[in-house]
C-alpha cells in the first residue's frame, strides 16, 4: 500500500510537472526536524512510563482498569493508551512503542493499540491551542463529546480485531 | 499533562520504595533517555519518507483538489453558519489534517477559530465547537507515525492497521458530530 502510495505520488507529481526532488527533500527536512523536535518530550515521557511500569504499580491498578477494558471489550494491555492518548501525542507515541515491544506488533494487543493510536488525537492540546488563540476561555461540551468519540473509536478497534 | 507526568513519576518511585524495589526504578529512569533516542532514530526514516511524499503531493496540487472536494459537504455540515473566510480556513485545515500535514493545519485552524469567534463572547459558538470536535476526533487518512513504529518493531504486516484505524477514526468523528448537533438542539429547546 505504501509502495502504491509512492508510485501514485510520483506519477501525479510528474503529470503535474512538480519539482519532485525539491519537494521531497523539503518534506524530508521537515520530517527530520519534527523527529528531532519531539526527542526531549519522548525522553521525559518514556522515563515516566518506564518508572511507572517498573515500579509494579500497573499491576496494582489492574482492578481499576479491567472493568473499563471489559466494558469496551479491549485487551487489558491497551488501557494505558486509552487514558494517555487524549492527553499527549509524544507520551502516547512512547507508550505505543512500549506496547509493541512488549506484546509484539502483530499480537491482538499490538494491533488494537496501533489502530487506536491512529484513530485518535490529542484532544486537550488541540482544544487548548485553538480556543486560546481565539481568546475564548470556555470550552462548553467540546471535551466530553470528543472523549466520547475517542472511547467509541477505541471500542470499534476492539471489534475490528476480534479475539 | 504536567500533573499526569508528576503523578506517574512520584507514584512509581513511592510504590517501588514501599516494595523495596528502588534499584529497578533507578535503572528504568536512566534508560528512558536512551530509549527515546532509539525511538526517534527508528521513527526518523518514516517521518522523512512521509514528509517527502506529502510535500510532493502538495506541490502537485492534491491539497487544493481536496479543498475543492470538501467545500460543499462542509458548508452543508456547518449548516451555512460560516462566513466565507471561516469556511475557507476550516476547509483548508481539515484537508491538511487529512493528509497529516500538521505544520500547515495549525495556522489554518487558528485562523478558522479566530474568524468563527469574531462576534465576541467568552463561549465558543456552535460552529466552533463542531470544528474543534472534528479536529479532536482525528481525520488523518494515513497514520504515518504508527506505520513508522510498526515497521521499526519488525511487524510481519505493518499496514494491516490502516483500514481499521480509518474506520475507528470515522466512527469517532461521526459520533462527535452527532453529539454536537444533539447538544445544540437541546440547548435550542431549553
Amino acid at each position: 500500500m505504501i509502495a502504491g502510495l509512492l508510485a501514485i505520488t510520483i506519477l501525479v507529481g510528474v503529470w503535474k510537472k512538480a519539482d519532485i526532488f525539491e519537494a521531497f527533500t523539503e518534506g524530508a527536512k521537515e520530517g527530520l526536524h519534527n523527529a528531532i523536535q519531539i526527542l526531549p518530550a519522548l525522553a521525559v515521557t518514556l522515563t515516566a512510563i518506564r518508572v511507572f511500569e517498573s515500579s509494579g504499580i500497573m499491576e496494582a491498578l489492574d482492578p481499576l482498569l479491567s472493568p473499563l477494558a471489559s466494558l469496551l471489550r479491549l485487551p487489558q494491555g491497551v488501557m494505558p493508551l486509552v487514558l494517555l492518548r487524549p492527553l499527549s501525542g509524544s507520551a502516547s507515541l512512547s507508550l505505543l512503542s512500549e506496547i509493541l515491544t512488549r506484546y509484539g506488533p502483530d499480537s491482538r494487543t499490538g494491533l488494537v493499540a496501533s489502530a487506536m493510536m491512529g484513530s485518535g488525537e490529542t484532544i486537550l492540546y488541540t482544544c487548548a491551542v485553538y480556543l486560546s488563540a481565539a481568546g475564548i476561555s470556555k470550552s462548553r461540551y467540546i471535551v466530553p463529546v470528543a472523549l466520547a468519540g475517542w472511547l467509541t473509536g477505541c471500542a470499534v478497534t476492539g471489534l475490528l480485531f476480534p479475539e | 499533562m504536567n500533573a499526569v507526568l508528576c503523578m506517574m513519576l512520584l507514584s512509581g518511585v513511592v510504590y517501588a520504595g514501599l516494595h523495596g524495589d528502588l534499584e529497578t526504578v533507578s535503572q528504568a529512569a536512566l534508560a528512558g533517555g536512551t530509549d527515546a533516542l532509539q525511538l526517534v532514530l527508528s521513527l526518523m526514516g518514516g517521518f522523512m519518507f512521509f514528509g517527502g511524499v506529502i510535500r510532493v503531493l502538495e506541490a502537485s496540487g492534491v491539497i487544493s483538489a481536496l479543498v475543492k472536494t470538501l467545500r460543499r459537504p462542509l458548508r452543508w455540515l456547518f449548516s451555512g453558519e460560516l462566513e466565507q473566510e471561516a469556511l475557507e480556513a476550516v476547509t483548508e485545515n481539515l484537508a491538511a489534517n487529512m493528509l497529516g500535514v500538521s505544520n500547515a493545519a495549525t495556522p489554518m485552524g487558528i485562523r478558522a477559530a479566530k474568524a468563527m469567534s469574531r462576534k465576541g463572547g467568552n463561549a465558543p459558538s456552535a460552529a466552533l465547537c463542531l470544528f474543534l470536535v472534528i479536529n479532536a476526533t482525528s481525520v488523518q487518512l494515513l497514520p504515518t507515525s504508527v506505520l513508522a513504529l510498526r515497521y521499526a518493531a519488525g511487524s510481519a504486516d505493518p499496514e494491516r492497521v490502516i483500514f481499521p484505524s480509518l474506520i475507528a477514526s470515522a466512527a469517532s468523528t461521526f459520533l462527535g458530530i452527532v453529539l454536537c448537533k444533539l447538544m445544540e438542539k437541546r440547548r435550542g429547546k431549553g
